[in-house]
């Protein structure tokens, strides 16, 4: 009987460690609130842009869930300069990922909201113009020095962002 | 003779069998599996991206393509003979999963965004690198490790003026630039200063270290031209 008693308190003691640990999310909702903004200041990557530094976007209108109003047309909401892609050779267009936006009261994992914003793509007709000089021996190269367009981020540009209420 | 050929021939079938040990495969796949599905979840990355552990395959200048193409990052045996914690196999998958997700924005369904990638390999490269560390930082795992695994599988040539690929050094010192900046508390508080392959890469780039620590009193914000 005692050896029973043993292999169930051992049983007892060993399920907690053999059970699954939740995991620190749940996708299973699909309730999304979309959020836009627009940024206060034009940034570019022509002018310095630095990893990492703080950005501020205005909430272009209200965002309400279940009658509240999480966020008011006019407020700031902060983010930061993810990485910066400088423009290169052959038309190679120059990229900013902004992400980590800072919502009151809404945690950074409830959001999905890496933004990308790319310069002019030159590449579509860089190509198919250093393919016809490669006849030309060395001319093909020249086209080495067009550069793609640099990207900015306008005030007036429009960004949405998501916000999951119950992830 | 008979008995050399016999041993001879036992050998082989047993080297084949141990080359293709199902339960192996299996526990390398789940670990590739768990830790590469953690960095989609963790960084909210809504895209399908599958991970394979591949015994038996090579890398070669296709296996991109295919990533590209497919959105299937491919784990070679090659590559994951290097492995030694999970934070190397994030290392080694988030760089991959910068790559693929560059094949999902764009015109043409990414199409054009995937040929430009493949196209500037040396310039994505640098990028690719920087958004394994946001990744990894942001699934949990330390971004460190990707000096680590750089540093020992990516070997070092001559040049990167006339080439494809930046100088293994070049990439290592960015990355490491692009920690001190945006997650110093992984250097301050460094769990990998008793690794010996840290220290090794501590040892191989101090020029290019002395030029950051130049680059950070004189407040510059001017790319370092990394040796």
């Amino acid at each position: 009987m005692n050896k029973y008693i043993t292999l169930f308190l051992l049983f007892l003691f060993i399920n907690p460690f053999c059970m699954a640990e939740p995991l620190p999310y749940n996708f299973s909702d699909t309730t999304c609130v979309p959020i836009t903004l627009s940024i206060t200041e034009e940034i570019s990557t022509k002018d310095s842009v630095i990893e990492g530094e703080t950005v501020s976007f205005r909430v272009t209108k209200d965002v309400n869930y279940q009658g509240k109003t999480l966020l008011k047309a006019g407020d700031i909401v902060n983010a930061k300069i993810e990485t910066v892609i400088t423009s290169g050779m052959n038309g190679f267009p120059a990229e900013i990922i902004v992400d980590d936006f800072q919502i009151p009261n809404v945690d950074e994992k409830q959001l999905i909201s890496t933004h990308y914003k790319k310069g002019q793509n030159r590449c579509l007709w860089v190509y198919p113009l250093k393919w016809s000089l490669t006849l030309i021996p060395f001319a093909g190269s020249l086209t080495n020095f067009i550069k793609g367009g640099h990207a900015k981020i306008k005030p007036k540009d429009i960004i949405t962002i998501y916000y999951y209420p119950n992830w | 003779m008979k008995k050399i050929i016999y041993i001879l021939l036992i050998m082989s079938i047993m080297c084949g069998s141990i080359n293709a040990n199902p339960v192996e495969i299996n526990a390398i796949q789940q670990r590739v599996d768990n830790v590469g599905t953690r960095l989609l979840n963790f960084n909210r990355i809504p895209k399908r991206i599958i991970f394979t552990f591949d015994k038996e395959g090579k890398a070669d200048w296709l296996s991109k393509y295919k990533a590209l193409k497919r959105r299937q990052i491919i784990v070679y045996g090659e590559q994951y003979q290097f492995i030694q914690s999970d934070d190397e196999i994030a290392a080694m998958l988030a760089r991959e999963i910068a790559t693929v997700m560059k094949s999902y924005s764009g015109m043409w369904g990414g199409t054009i965004d995937a040929i430009q990638v493949a196209l500037s390999s040396k310039k994505f490269e640098t990028v690719a690198d920087k958004r394994a560390v946001d990744y990894m930082v942001k699934a949990g795992y330390n971004p460190l490790a990707l000096i680590v695994y750089i540093n020992k599988t990516c070997p070092q040539k001559r040049q990167d003026v006339i080439a494809r690929h930046n100088l293994t050094s070049k990439r290592l010192a960015r990355i490491y630039e692009y920690i001190t900046y945006k997650y110093p508390e992984y250097l301050q508080d460094n769990e990998y200063i008793n690794n010996q392959y840290y220290q090794n890469f501590l040892l191989n780039s101090v020029e290019n270290r002395r030029m950051l620590e130049e680059k950070i009193k004189t407040n510059s914000a001017k790319e370092v031209d990394y040796e």
